[in-house]
Order: C-alpha cells, then sequence, then structure tokens
C-alpha cells in the first residue's frame, strides 16, 4: 500500500508546532511515531494536507518526578524506552506492563506515549482497504448509516484499545493539553468519549503534551487476553491498581480496555473488594460483578458473550496478582 | 509534488536522494539506493520483513517510517550485516540451523536478531520472543529461527571469550 501525498512540517519548537495547528486546523495531522497514522492514510482513512511532525520537540520529551512527587511523562516519550524505565518498572509496574503490551517491539521502538493516547477507534470493517471496504455499504464512521458489526447500533462502536490508557486511567492520571490558547488539564479518563468515530475531547489546534500521574503508593497490574500476545490488539485488557493492604484496601480501579469505544471503569467490582478485602470469596464475587459493570460490549473479533467471560477471568488474574504483589517501595 | 534533496546513510556509504514527504524509508531504501535485500510485505508494520536497524542500533520497520525524518541519520540494511570476507554469526547460523526456506522474511528476521543481540548480547528467552514476535515467518515457524538465534548466541559469546584470552 502507498500513502497518499501530503506536505511535511517539522516545527523547531512547541510555540511553532502550535502556531501551524491554529491556523491550518483539520487539514493538518499530528504524526508521533507514525505506526498507526501512517497505516490509516495508506487505507485512505484520513486525507489530511500535511503532517506535522511533534516527535522531536524538547517539550514533549522527558520522564521525571517533581517535589510534591507527580510523575510527567512526555508525550513525545518512545514505548520502548518507557516500558523499561527504571522508575516505571519498579513504582507503577501495571503501566510498564502495559506499555510493554503495545504491538511489537518493533512497533514500540517507533510509537509514542501521545499516539497511544489519541489512537483512533477500531473495526473490521474501517480498518481495511479503500477498494475492500467500497465492496460494502459506507458505515458510520465512513459516512453512511449502518454498523456491519452491530446490526441495531445508531451509532459507531469500533474498539478503543490503546494499551497504556486503562493503565493509566487506573493511576488517576491527568492530561496536559495545550494550544496556542493556552494549557488544560483534565482527568484523563474524562478524555475519551462513547463514540466511534469522535472517541475523544481533543479539541482542534490541541496538542497532548504530556501525563501525569499523581503521587500515591500503590499496587499495579496490567494483563492483556490477545490472539498473539506479541503483536496483536487485545480481545478485551484489565488494568488494576490498589491502595492499602489486602485486608483494609483504601483504594482500588479496575478498568478495561478493548471492550468497546472507551476504556470501561469496573464501579461493581471495585466497591465489592473495597468492602470484603481481597479474599479468595470477594475475588470470585467481583469477577461475577464484572459483567453487570460493563454494558454492552462490542464483540468485534470474537463471538457474541466471549468478551464479558473473558472480563470475568481478568478481573479474576488481575486482582489475584494484586493480592501477591509487593507493595512498591517508597522514594 | 516538490522533492526534497537528503542525505541517506546507509551501511555507512552517503547516498543523495531527492524524496517527496509520501514516500517511506523502504520505498527510497529499495527503489533509489537499489538496495533490495530489505523486503516490501504487509507495508502496515504486521510482519517485520522490512525491519531496518537505526542509529541507536535498534529495529525499525521502513515501511512505517518517512524517508524526509531519516535525513542524515545512519541505518544499517541486511547488504551491511557481513563482515569483508565473513558472514555475521547470526547469518551463518540461520544458514547451519535451516532457519530459512523461502527466504522472504530472512532479511527482517536477522535484522530483528542483530538488533536485539547489539542491544543484549545474552538475551533470555523471553527477550528472544519478545524480539522475534514482531518478525514473522510463514514457512518455517520461529522454532529453527529460535534454534539459530540461540546458536549465533553461543558462537559470538565463543569469540568474545577468544578474543579476550588474546588480550585484544
Ligand atoms: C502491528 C501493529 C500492532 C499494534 N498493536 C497495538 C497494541 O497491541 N496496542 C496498542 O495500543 N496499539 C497498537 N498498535 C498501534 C500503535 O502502534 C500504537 O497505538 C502507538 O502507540 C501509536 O503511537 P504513534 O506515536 O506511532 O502514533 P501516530 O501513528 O503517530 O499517531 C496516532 C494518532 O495520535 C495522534 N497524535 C500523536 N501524537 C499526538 C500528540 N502529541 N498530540 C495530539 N495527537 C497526537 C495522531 O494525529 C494520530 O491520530 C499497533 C500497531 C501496529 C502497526
Ligand atoms: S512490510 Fe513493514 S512490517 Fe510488513
Ligand atoms: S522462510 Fe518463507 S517466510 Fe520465512
Amino acid at each position: 500500500m502507498q500513502l497518499p501525498l501530503f506536505e511535511y512540517h517539522r516545527p523547531a519548537s512547541l510555540d511553532e508546532a502550535l502556531a501551524t495547528l491554529g491556523t491550518a486546523g483539520s487539514s493538518l495531522a499530528v504524526l508521533g511515531g507514525g505506526t498507526d497514522l501512517l497505516i490509516n492514510l495508506k487505507l485512505r482513512l484520513e486525507r489530511p494536507r500535511a503532517l506535522l511532525s511533534v516527535r522531536e520537540l524538547p517539550e514533549l520529551a522527558g520522564v521525571s518526578v517533581d517535589a510534591a512527587g507527580t510523575l510527567r511523562i512526555g508525550a513525545g516519550e518512545r514505548l520502548t524506552d518507557l516500558a523499561t524505565h527504571p522508575l516505571l518498572v519498579a513504582r507503577y509496574p501495571g503501566l510498564a506492563q502495559a506499555i510493554r503490551a503495545v504491538g511489537s517491539r518493533h512497533v514500540r521502538n517507533m510509537a509514542t506515549l501521545g499516539g497511544n493516547l489519541c489512537l483512533p477507534t477500531r473495526c473490521w470493517y474501517t480498518n481495511q482497504s479503500e477498494g475492500w471496504r467500497g465492496s460494502q455499504l459506507p458505515c458510520w464512521k465512513t459516512e453512511g448509516q449502518v454498523c456491519h458489526v452491530i446490526k441495531t447500533a445508531s451509532n459507531c462502536r469500533a474498539i478503543h484499545s490503546a494499551d497504556s490508557v486503562p493503565a493509566l486511567i487506573a493511576l488517576d492520571a491527568r492530561l496536559l493539553l495545550r494550544s496556542s490558547q493556552g494549557e488544560r488539564e483534565l482527568p484523563l479518563a474524562d478524555f475519551y468519549r462513547d463514540d466511534g468515530i469522535e472517541n475523544n475531547v481533543l479539541a482542534p489546534g490541541e496538542l497532548v503534551i504530556a501525563v501525569l500521574v499523581p503521587p500515591a503508593r500503590l499496587r499495579s497490574v496490567f494483563v492483556k487476553a490477545a490472539a498473539r500476545t506479541g503483536l496483536d490488539y487485545g480481545y478485551a485488557t484489565l488494568a488494576g491498581a490498589l491502595g492499602g493492604s489486602n485486608r483494609a484496601p483504601k483504594s482500588l480501579l479496575l478498568v478495561a480496555g478493548s471492550v468497546g469505544t472507551m476504556p470501561m471503569v469496573l464501579h461493581q467490582s471495585a466497591r465489592i473488594i473495597l468492602a470484603d478485602g481481597l479474599t479468595e470469596a470477594s475475588i470470585e464475587a467481583a469477577a461475577d460483578a464484572a459483567r453487570d459493570d460493563l454494558g454492552e460490549v462490542t464483540n468485534l473479533f470474537t463471538p457474541p458473550g466471549y468478551k464479558k467471560r473473558l472480563v470475568r477471568g481478568l478481573v479474576r488474574r488481575v486482582l489475584n496478582e494484586l493480592r501477591r504483589q509487593k507493595l512498591p517501595a517508597a522514594d | 509534488m516538490t522533492r526534497q534533496l537528503i542525505t541517506l546513510i546507509v551501511n555507512g556509504d552517503r547516498y543523495q536522494v531527492p524524496v517527496a514527504p509520501h514516500e517511506t524509508l523502504l520505498d527510497v531504501i529499495r527503489d533509489q539506493v537499489a538496495l533490495t535485500g530489505t523486503k516490501r510485505g504487509c507495508t502496515s508494520g504486521a510482519c517485520g520483513v522490512c525491519t531496518v536497524q537505526g542509529e541507536d542500533g535498534r529495529a525499525v520497520l521502513s515501511c512505517l517510517a518517512l524517508a524526509i525524518e531519516w535525513d542524515n541519520r545512519p541505518v544499517t540494511t541486511i547488504e551491511g550485516v557481513a563482515g569483508e570476507d565473513e558472514l555475521h554469526p547470526v547469518q551463518k547460523a540461520f544458514l547451519e540451523y535451516g532457519a530459512v526456506q523461502c527466504g522472504a522474511c530472512t532479511p527482517g528476521l536477522i535484522m530483528t536478531a542483530k538488533a536485539l543481540l547489539d542491544e543484549n548480547p545474552d538475551p533470555d528467552e523471553e527477550a528472544i520472543n519478545e524480539a522475534l514476535a514482531g518478525a514473522l515467518c510463514r514457512c518455517t515457524g520461529h522454532i529453527k529461527v529460535k534454534i539459530a538465534v540461540r546458536e549465533a548466541i553461543k558462537a559470538m559469546v565463543a569469540d568474545a571469550a577468544a578474543e579476550d584470552s588474546h588480550g585484544v
């Protein structure tokens, strides 16, 4: 597959990037590592006039911890560097596991965190060549009025499957965005929308600058079920982050990925553990409760009912691993 | 469409090539530099046959890299792997242990294995699996490839020990 024609800009500074982005609007696509964008261009899913390369911007680089203990990861950081970063591996093991689960080592050598956070949703109908798509009626995402996967769907149900996201939401991460108008910060969980087409709230002219993880000593785990774990997108993933002890947990966030248009927080399952502590019985009850939390899932690459059963198993696995994991050392 | 003259540094040789923004590193290496050892497969990041090494030695998928971003940055392709009159230990092991059938995947797998061993001369099973997962073979499967990689590691460790004992 060949790329379509486009212009290419590599701004020297963030200010220059934001100014270009502010005036060009949607005719410009932001290029991180390109491991997803370039494929979508080859498939003619997007037709920008120009690409704006942001990966080398110094303002998007770096992993640091400030005086208050907040972790900051720049959006331009490569996934390979993050997956093996000693600070992430030691203090945020679930995040390191999630980043390591993205694609293959080859892909992670090129891909950035910002690109992962802004990854478009996927579906077996749209993520095909233009010719292939042309053999069927267009769907919601390609300006038609049907869904080829869920016949009754009244909007696009394509799947959000960026692996770092559930792990970051479980850690209560925040997102730092900037445009030529100024900067804003929001919880990462609020960045995503329940819509397979416009699946995040990034405004025109805005760039993802960094992810901020608030200070907390948490145990954390990420697991992924995929056809080939070394390369494929997940059928379902689950991230968990736990504060406090097994007997008296203080906080717990369980977040499922690759099950629908956005990551899903499993409130019911977490409530059971927070009330009863981590025991064999409470883990079973929490796994059973996941079904109700999930609501409608998109069984896109899987048979009906499959993902709910899968997530049940993943909840059990994550909770058992959290129960065994040692609390990361304080600084 | 305007082309821009860039300098590609492939296997230590400098090539002045005019590139358009939409041309991939893979296209330019094969069609302009005329080194066709690097293969064109899925062109979407999923097969690894287009693997080259970047300046930091890491495996790069040249089908997902824009040539224009590689101005003056060294790239190693399969043609740059063998020594003056001897194959690289990974190449030797692929031959000796039958890790090649049709050969379409071979350059990508060798570049993948070399990138792994350049970074970590003594990888464990998990690290080998992790690296090889991104480069596929549809003929042999990964079993013979893994045998070859393990044998290459042994040979390289033995070579390094021999060099040490000669006080080099
Ligand atoms: C074979 C293969 C397997 C894969 N498997 C997985 C997987 O298992 N899990 C997974 O999560 N992903 C997977 N991916 C998808 C992709 O590689 C990753 O999501 C990667 O992290 C994307 O990052 P990138 O820098 O390459 O993004 P790009 O392709 O450069 O960009 C992706 C999107 O983000 C936008 N963007 C990038 N940076 C910014 C920024 N700073 N601000 C605003 N917008 C920005 C782009 O405009 C684009 O819309 C896979 C890809 C391939 C080719
Ligand atoms: S051709 Fe590049 S990964 Fe398949
Ligand atoms: S030898 Fe044929 S694909 Fe690997």
